[in-house]
C-alpha cells in the first residue's frame, strides 16, 4: 500500500472513530470521559498514575467501577489487584481480572508479577482500605522498579490510596467530593457528575523517565 | 516438447541403528544422572536451552568399541566399526567381547526407543517427500518425484542435521531407483549421489545386498565377494543356477532392481519415554530430560506443520503409582521454552511419594488456530504467558482469590464465584450493557466486623462500637430484610442498614438473625 493510502486511511479513522487513534501510542484509554479528558486521552502509557481519595465515602468506588466497566464496553481488560480484597463486583465482569489479596504485601507481589507479564494494559492497584501501617512499610524502590516494569511492558499502572505513596508516578490526581446518604438512591450518574477530578502532579515525559 | 523425467530415490540410512538407539537412550541417562550427582553449569545451562541440543551425544563417539546385547544381555548382535576392528563379530559371548577389547562399551537393547525414533525417522522424512518407505529399521526410502529441485544436498543435509539433534547418525544416498539409492546411502559420508550404476558400488561386498545365508555360502565358494564380481557373471546363468532369488540378488546388484515402494503414512503419535536406570528424587534431572523431549517433539511437530496443543505428563512411581497430568497449552505452540516453563511450573510444585522410575511424555498436535480480532480489540499479546503469570498467581494468593468474578444467582449478599480466564479469554468480546449502576460502590470487609450496636427506642441503630468505626450514627435507613434457604441447614437471614456517622462515612451494617441477632459492619460506601 503506498504511503498516501495509508495517510489516507489513518485520517478516515481518526475521524470516524478519535477516541481510538493517535493518542493510544501514549496513553491507555479508559473510556471513563471525566479521566480520559483530565490525562489528555488516557493514563500514561508505561507509567504509574496516582488517584488520591483521602476521604472516607467520597467516591473511589465509583470511580473504580466506572474504569471497569467502561474497558468491558471497549473490550479490553483490566486487572484490578485488591490490597484488602473489599472490592464489591456490581455485575459480571468478563473483561475483569480480580486478585482478591489479604495484605499490601502481597498486593505488591501480585501487581510485580501482572506488569512483568505486559499482557494486560492496565492494572488498578487499589490500596484504599489498606491500613496505613501497611503501606508505610512499603520500601521507596518498590514504586521505581514497578516504574520500570510498566515502562519495559508498556502498560498502565493505576493506583489507589488515601495518601500519595507511589513518589515515581507520572500523574497524581485527586478528587475530594464527599458522599451523601441520599446518594444511595440515586444513579450513578447523577453522582458522578459531582466527583470532579483534579491534577496535583503531572510530570513531563523527560521528568518522569530520570525520576 | 516433453521433458523427461527420470526417477529419484533417496534414502536415509542410519548405520548399526538398534546400537545408535541404545547409545542415545545411555546419553540422556548419562546426563540426568549427572545433573542429578553434579548439577554441572553446563547441564543446568542445557536444561534451559543455552547448549545446543546435539553436544549431549556427541560424546557416543564412534571411535570407541561399542556393542549392543541382546535382551537376555548374553550376546552381541551389533556393533560399531571400532568393535569390529578389535575383531568381535556379532554372536559371540559378552565375556568374549569383553576379552577382545577391554575398552568395548555394552549397550542393553531398547526396543520401545527404537521404535520411537524410527517414527521419528519417517516423521522428518515426511517433510520432504509424501511418498515414504519405512524400508527397514534406520532406513526410510523416498520417491522423490515431483520435487522440483535440482540439488538435493541442502535438504539433506538440514535432515540430517535434525537426526543428528535427537541423537542419530546418518548417511544418505540418492539414485535412480531405491536399491542404488541405499547402496549410495551405506558407503556415503554423509551425503552421496550417484545418477547412473556407478564403479564406487562394484566394491561393495556381497552382504550389503544382505542375501540369504544359502546364497551367500554359493557365491563365496565360486569366490564372488563383491557386487562388480556378481554382476560380471552372465544373468542368465545364474538364474539357471540359483532361480529367482539368484536372479533378483543379480539385478540389485546391478542397480537394475525395479522394487515398488511400500508406501506409509508417518505416524500421528508424538510421544518419548524413558526408564531410569537411577531412581529421581530431584527435579533438576526431570526437567533436563523433558527440555530434550520437547526439542525432539517439537521437531517432529514442526515436520507436520501443527502446533502443540497439550502435554501429557506420565509419571511413574517406585511404588507403582502412576501420576497423569494433562497440560493445557493456552495458544498452541511450538516454542520448546514456552513448552518448558509450562511443564517445569507444574513439576515445580509437584509432591511425590516416592521416587521416579519412568517419565512418559506425549505431545497431542492441533492446527493453528486462526482468529480476527475486530478493529480496535484488545486481545493478550501473549497468551501462554499470561496463563503462566495466573498459576503464579493462583499461587501466590490462592486459586479462589484470583480469577474473572461472576455473581451467583441469589439474594445473599457477597455471593459470587471466582471463574479461572477462559482458554479464550483473549477472544472474549461479549459487552455486558444495561445493567443498573444504581448508588455509590461498596467496599466489603470481609469478613464483616464484629460491632455493638444501640439501638433507639424504636428499633433504629443509634450509636455503633468497633474495632473500625466507632460513634453516633447521624442516621439510619432501614431495615433491609433478606433471607434465603429457609428449607435447609444453610438458611440465612439478615438485617441490613445503611448508616451515616459524623465522620462524614457512610457505612452498611447488617444484623445476622441466624447469628444470634450479632451485629457487623459489612463494607463502606465509596
Amino acid at each position: 500500500m503506498s504511503s498516501s493510502k495509508i495517510i489516507e486511511l489513518r485520517k478516515i479513522l481518526a475521524e470516524r472513530y478519535p477516541q481510538h487513534t493517535g493518542i493510544q501510542a501514549l496513553c491507555t484509554p479508559t473510556g471513563w470521559p471525566p479521566l480520559d479528558s483530565l490525562l489528555g486521552g488516557g493514563l500514561p502509557k508505561g507509567a504509574i498514575t496516582q488517584l488520591l481519595i483521602p476521604n472516607v465515602s467520597s467516591g473511589g468506588a465509583i470511580v473504580l467501577h466506572e474504569i471497569i466497566e467502561a474497558m468491558q464496553d471497549a473490550s479490553r481488560h483490566v486487572v484490578l489487584v485488591d490490597g484488602k480484597d473489599c472490592f464489591e463486583p456490581s455485575a459480571d465482569h468478563p473483561f475483569l481480572l480480580w486478585i482478591r489479596c489479604q495484605n499490601a504485601a502481597q498486593a505488591l507481589k501480585a501487581t510485580d508479577l501482572i506488569l512483568r507479564d505486559g499482557n494486560v494494559p492496565l492494572t488498578i492497584l487499589d490500596f484504599k482500605q489498606n491500613p496505613d501501617r501497611e503501606l508505610r512499610k512499603i520500601p521507596g524502590p518498590t514504586w521505581y522498579r514497578f516504574q520500570r516494569i510498566a515502562e519495559e511492558s508498556r502498560t498502565s499502572l493505576l493506583t489507589i490510596t488515601r495518601h500519595p505513596i507511589a513518589k515515581s508516578a507520572q500523574a497524581t490526581i485527586s478528587t475530594t467530593h464527599q458522599l451523601n446518604i441520599d446518594d444511595l438512591s440515586s444513579q450513578r450518574s447523577e453522582i458522578t457528575k459531582f466527583i470532579s477530578l483534579e491534577i496535583i502532579q503531572l510530570r513531563t515525559q523527560l521528568e518522569y523517565r530520570y525520576a | 516438447m516433453h521433458k523427461i523425467q527420470t526417477q529419484c530415490f533417496a534414502v536415509i540410512y542410519i548405520p548399526f541403528y538398534s546400537l545408535q538407539c541404545a547409545q542415545q537412550k545411555r546419553a540422556l541417562q548419562i546426563c540426568h544422572h549427572l545433573s542429578s550427582e553434579q548439577l554441572s553449569l553446563e547441564v543446568i545451562e542445557s536444561a534451559i536451552g543455552r547448549v545446543p541440543p546435539q553436544n549431549i551425544y556427541d560424546d557416543a563417539s564412534f571411535d570407541i568399541p561399542a556393542a549392543l546385547l541382546d535382551q537376555d544381555g548374553i550376546h552381541v548382535i551389533e556393533l560399531n566399526p571400532a568393535a569390529e576392528r578389535a575383531g568381535i563379530h556379532p554372536g559371540v559371548s559378552t565375556s568374549q567381547a569383553i576379552a577382545r577389547a577391554s575398552e568395548l562399551v555394552l549397550y542393553p537393547r531398547t526396543l520401545s526407543n527404537e521404535q520411537h525414533l524410527q517414527d521419528t525417522l519417517l516423521q522428518l522424512a515426511y517433510r520432504y517427500s509424501p511418498f515414504v518407505e519405512n524400508s527397514a529399521p534406520g532406513i526410510c526410502t523416498l520417491d522423490l518425484k515431483g520435487k522440483r529441485i535440482r540439488k538435493h544436498q541442502p535438504w539433506l543435509r538440514e535432515l540430517l542435521a535434525q537426526l543428528r539433534s535427537v541423537g542419530l547418525k546418518a548417511q544418505a544416498g540418492i539414485g535412480p531407483n531405491p536399491e542404488i539409492a541405499l547402496q549410495a546411502a551405506k558407503i556415503a559420508d554423509p551425503i552421496l549421489e550417484i545418477s547412473q550404476y556407478s564403479h564406487l558400488l562394484h566394491s561393495l561386498p556381497l552382504e550389503s545386498l544382505a542375501p540369504s545365508a544359502f546364497l551367500l555360502d554359493i557365491m563365496k565358494s565360486w569366490g564372488v565377494r563383491t557386487l562388480g564380481a556378481l554382476t560380471r557373471l552372465p544373468r542368465e546363468e545364474i538364474g539357471q543356477r540359483l532361480g529367482l532369488e539368484g536372479l533378483s540378488l543379480w539385478d540389485r546388484a546391478a542397480g537394475r532392481s525395479t522394487n515398488v515402494l511400500r508406501l506409509v503414512q508417518p505416524p500421528e503419535t508424538f510421544e518419548e519415554s524413558i526408564d531410569f536406570e537411577q531412581r529421581l528424587e530431584t527435579l533438576e534431572p526431570l526437567l533436563f530430560i523433558i527440555t530434550r523431549f520437547l526439542e525432539s517433539l517439537s521437531l517432529r511437530i514442526e515436520s507436520v506443520y501443527l502446533l502443540i496443543a497439550e502435554l501429557h505428563l506420565t509419571l511413574t512411581l517406585e511404588n507403582g503409582e502412576k501420576i497423569v497430568r494433562i497440560l493445557q497449552i493456552p495458544a498452541p505452540t511450538r516454542n520448546v521454552d514456552t513448552l518448558f516453563g509450562i511443564a517445569a511450573q507444574y513439576l515445580e510444585t509437584l509432591q511425590t511419594t516416592a521416587p521416579v522410575t519412568s517419565f512418559h511424555l506425549a505431545v497431542i498436535p492441533s492446527r493453528p488456530s486462526g482468529h480476527q480480532f475486530d478493529l480496535f480489540q484488545g486481545g493478550l499479546k501473549d497468551p501462554n504467558r499470561f496463563f503462566q503469570t495466573l498459576a503464579r498467581l493462583a499461587a501466590l494468593v490462592g486459586n479462589e482469590k484470583v480469577g474473572v468474578p461472576q455473581k451467583i444467582d441469589t439474594h445473599q449478599p457477597d455471593s459470587l464465584r471466582m471463574l479461572m480466564p477462559e482458554l479464550d479469554w483473549s477472544r472474549n468480546s461479549i459487552k455486558k450493557k444495561g445493567y443498573p449502576k444504581t448508588g455509590p460502590g461498596l467496599r466489603r470487609y470481609r469478613p464483616g466486623i464484629a460491632a455493638e450496636v444501640q439501638l433507639t427506642n424504636d428499633g433504629k441503630p443509634n450509636l455503633i462500637q468497633s474495632s473500625v468505626i466507632s460513634g453516633k450514627i447521624m442516621e439510619a435507613r432501614g431495615p433491609w430484610k433478606l433471607s434465603g434457604n429457609w428449607w435447609d441447614r444453610t438458611r440465612w437471614e439478615t438485617k441490613e442498614w445503611d448508616i451515616a456517622l459524623d465522620n462524614g462515612g457512610i457505612y452498611r451494617i447488617a444484623q445476622r438473625t441466624t447469628l444470634q441477632d450479632q451485629w457487623e459492619v459489612v463494607g463502606v460506601y465509596d
